[in-house]
């Protein structure tokens, strides 16, 4: 190899370790983001951490698979969803075969009811659900229809991001996005007011 | 419904998730400013539907385990 030969080689093994370098310090830098999705994909911490500790190693792995430009945090989502399919840990997918209620104004109408002051203002109204409430009836929306909420509602993306993390049409996104949030507004409405 | 006009709150009902995830045509976000305008019914469900996400959002935001931070940070490729 010739002296400028050498040169080139060695420029581009730099140039190229300090592009991996700066991946990963933007891979890192959104692992709180992607924990709090990912917490809310699966049931428990530990499989959140679990899976989260999986995709940063193949992340890092596959790092050059990666356009600069493009949304970073979708990708590692995308990673991590493809894990959890992966891995088994979801369980069978179970559709919801339930009648949703007709109404998107549904649930606000049940809570104004139960409250005992009709002209309670609607942040009150929230108030009346608890974290757990939240927390617990979340986790009780099919995994299907809960990958798009928590994505889109938690996760802060895009129709189109979580049409490409989950590898299904946007229109695909809208519809179980629709009808999640209903399944996830008559759980809500279960726990607050006890049962239909 | 055949002769029946579409009951205006039942129209912007309809436009509430999609007005919310800001996926609305400049036409149809309009049309449902102007009916939450006059109507108190539907902007009290708009504005619980909004807080309802708001405190989706807070509830469940977990902060991440600091070791599982320096876990990861162990990942990175060796310099």
């Amino acid at each position: 190899m010739s002296g400028t030969d050498e040169e080139t080689g060695a420029r581009r093994v730099a140039s190229e370790a300090r592009n991996r370098v700066r991946f990963e310090e933007e891979a890192l830098q959104l692992s709180d983001q992607v924990y709090r999705v990912a917490r809310r994909l699966v049931s428990t911490r530990e499989e959140a951490e679990d899976l989260v500790q999986e995709t940063y190693a193949r992340a890092f792995r596959s790092w050059r698979s990666f356009t600069p430009g493009t949304n970073l945090r979708a990708w590692l989502l995308r990673i991590l969803t493809n894990l959890n399919i992966d891995r088994g840990r979801r369980k069978q997918r179970a559709p919801d075969e339930q009648p949703l209620e007709e109404s998107d104004y549904f649930l606000y109408n049940r809570l104004e009811q139960a409250s005992r002051d009709g002209n309670a203002d609607e942040e009150r109204v929230v108030e009346r659900l608890s974290q757990d409430d939240i927390v617990g009836a979340l986790s009780a929306v099919p995994h299907d229809f809960r990958d798009v909420v928590v994505l889109v509602d938690i996760g802060d993306f895009t129709y189109q991001d979580a049409a490409n993390i989950l590898d299904i049409p946007i229109g695909t996104v809208m519809s179980r996005l629709h009808r999640g949030r209903r399944i996830l507004k008559r759980e809500l409405a279960d726990r607050a007011t006890g049962g239909t | 419904m055949a002769g029946y006009e579409i009951d205006p709150c039942e129209k912007c009902e309809e436009a509430m998730q999609p007005y919310l995830d800001r996926a609305l045509s400049d036409d149809e976000r309009l049309q449902a400013e102007q009916h939450l305008a006059g109507c108190s019914y539907c902007a009290k469900r708009y504005r619980f539907e909004e807080s309802l996400r708001q405190f989706v959002r807070k509830c469940c935001a977990e902060q991440m385990p600091p070791e599982l931070k320096l876990k990861l940070a162990s990942l990175r490729t060796p310099l």
